[in-house]
């Protein structure tokens, strides 16, 4: 991936955000219409709860390009589903542990909880998401090489 | 030894006479010196191969889950009033216990299905460190007295300490009696050094990044992808493994290095909470990968995180298939 060259002055990190339909999701939307402005890094892709990320989704995602990968969904006691983020949250502790013991950049896998009325936060949260990825540079490890 | 296996094959005749079990699944001579192989004995008259010694490598819950399985699938077939059970006995040690436990706990089968023949254990040969001890040199004969071994090769005899070449799981394994039993065989083994159990994970979680990027990236590419470790591993049970699925398709068959990475990774994730680090993913391993050191990280951080030690008792569930609202979140972003 040419785009993905550390020394081009150029170089914008790919996010890749997976977010909760009743939580995060309304949350961006909420930024959207208050006109909150966040770096425009980040796709989001909207699943029915952070339960529902499969931690192969997040490992898939480094896998075929993003530089970053978030999980977002909502705060533990405020699942739409009662305890989907809870569950979320177990996977992902053990999650993100593994992938710094082997190597990967703590900082490239992000996990957090924004509600639909955190529209600030959630403009917040990307921006600095977009930045700690920035500071890493593109990502190199686990990154498919050729198809 | 003798005493135990001659108590084993006491115990299996009499289960298969009275018809307690429909198969024991336990091992059996191999057709190398040193080597042992799982044996499915169906009648009492063929309980004689029953063997029990150093060499019993393999974690047999394996064999339990895929015979009721398979017998359960078959059973699909047959009129509903003609259905059958199977009734699995099967040789078992500590880690094998565990396996049966958490194939319990995951609903594989039922605990009427299962007659489990407890075994005191005190660790099993790494094939790799005696093929070292003996030089790599053809080994011809292998003959155990007491805690030692003595190897033949057409080079001479060696004398070796048993504990000195059994399995890296054998030597911190804090649960090497069985933990759950309906026949106990021979009397509980001493204790082996669970108290290092986590050393080897720590001293690789202070390595730099970089340090641990390269040892993963250097193990994975020796892995040539047989999958001997996922079929080996009593805790992958998937009737379609995400490796062979290809709705998605997760994983590339081809030879880029990072669908190896990506593959053993997630392999070895889905083993959180759930390895019981008998080993035999290692053993069976034909490239020498060291998976331990990375399985041994999940088991270590399910036992820091949740007190969670997998197939430690059939009341304590894998840590993934609960939650509490008390769970630590230190490693939730929180911008400034
Ligand atoms: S891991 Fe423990 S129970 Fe399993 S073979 Fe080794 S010593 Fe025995
Ligand atoms: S991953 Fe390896 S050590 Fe763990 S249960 Fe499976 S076969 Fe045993
Ligand atoms: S057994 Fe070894 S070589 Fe085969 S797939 Fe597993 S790690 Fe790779």
């Amino acid at each position: 991936m040419a785009d993905n060259n550390k020394e081009d002055q150029n170089w914008e990190p790919k996010i890749v955000a997976f977010v909760c339909n009743w939580c995060t999701y309304a949350g961006a939307d909420l930024a959207g219409i208050s006109r909150i402005q966040y770096p425009p890094n980040v796709r989001l892709i909207r699943l029915p709860c952070s339960g529902r990320v499969n931690p192969f989704y997040v490992v898939k995602a480094l896998q075929e390009g993003a530089d970053g990968v978030l999980v977002s969904g909502c705060h533990p006691g405020e699942c739409h589903y009662l305890t989907g983020n809870l569950s979320a949250r177990r996977k992902f502790s053990m999650l993100k542990n593994f992938l710094t013991y082997v190597g990967v950049e703590p900082d490239r896998t992000l996990f957090t909880w924004v509600s639909a009325s955190e529209g600030e936060k959630f403009a917040h949260v990307i921006k600095g998401v977009t930045d700690k990825v920035k500071a890493l540079g593109p990502a190199k490890k686990l990154v498919k090489k050729f198809d | 030894m003798k005493n135990i296996e001659n108590q084993l094959r006491e115990e299996a005749k009499k289960l298969l006479d009275d018809g307690k079990v429909n198969v024991i699944v336990g091992y059996e001579e191999g057709t190398l010196p040193g080597q042992t192989t799982p044996c499915f004995i169906e009648s009492s008259a063929d309980a004689d191969r029953l063997v029990w010694n150093p060499f019993c490598s393999m974690n047999l819950a394996k064999y339990v889950h895929d015979i009721i399985h398979r017998h359960r699938d078959s059973q699909k077939r047959a009129k509903p009033e003609e259905r059958t059970k199977k009734i699995v006995g099967v040789v078992a040690r500590g880690c094998t216990t565990r396996s049966l436990i958490l194939n319990l706990q995951e609903k594989q089968y039922e605990r009427e299905e299962l007659v489990i023949i407890g075994v005191p254990c005190t660790g099993y040969v790494a094939r790799r460190k005696l093929d070292r001890a003996a030089g790599g040199k053809e080994i011809i004969g292998c003959a155990v007295n007491g805690d030692r071994l003595t190897v033949t090769t057409a080079g001479g005899d060696s004398d070796i300490l048993l504990k000195d070449i059994i399995s890296n799981s054998c030597m911190t394994c804090r649960y090497n009696n069985p933990i759950i039993s309906d026949i106990m065989v021979g009397d509980p083994a001493p204790p082996m050094e669970p108290g290092r159990e986590y050393d080897a994970v720590t001293e690789f979680e202070n390595k730099t990044e970089e340090e641990r990027w390269a040892y993963f990236a250097g193990e994975m590419d020796k892995c040539i992808r047989c999958y001997a470790c996922r079929n080996a591993c009593p805790s992958c049970y998937c009737k379609v493994c995400f490796l062979e699925q290809n709705q998605p398709k997760w994983i590339g068959v081809g030879v880029e290095e990072t669908d190896t990475q990506v593959f053993q990774f997630m392999r070895m994730f889905h083993m959180a909470g759930r390895c019981v680090d008998c080993g035999s993913c290692v053993e069976v391993c034909p490239m020498g990968v060291d998976l331990r050191t990375f399985l041994k990280k999940l088991d270590k951080d399910g036992f820091e995180l949740f007190e969670h030690r997998a197939g430690e008792s059939l009341e304590s569930l894998p840590p993934l298939s609960v939650h509490s609202m008390n769970d630590k979140e230190e490693f939730i972003y929180e911008p400034e």
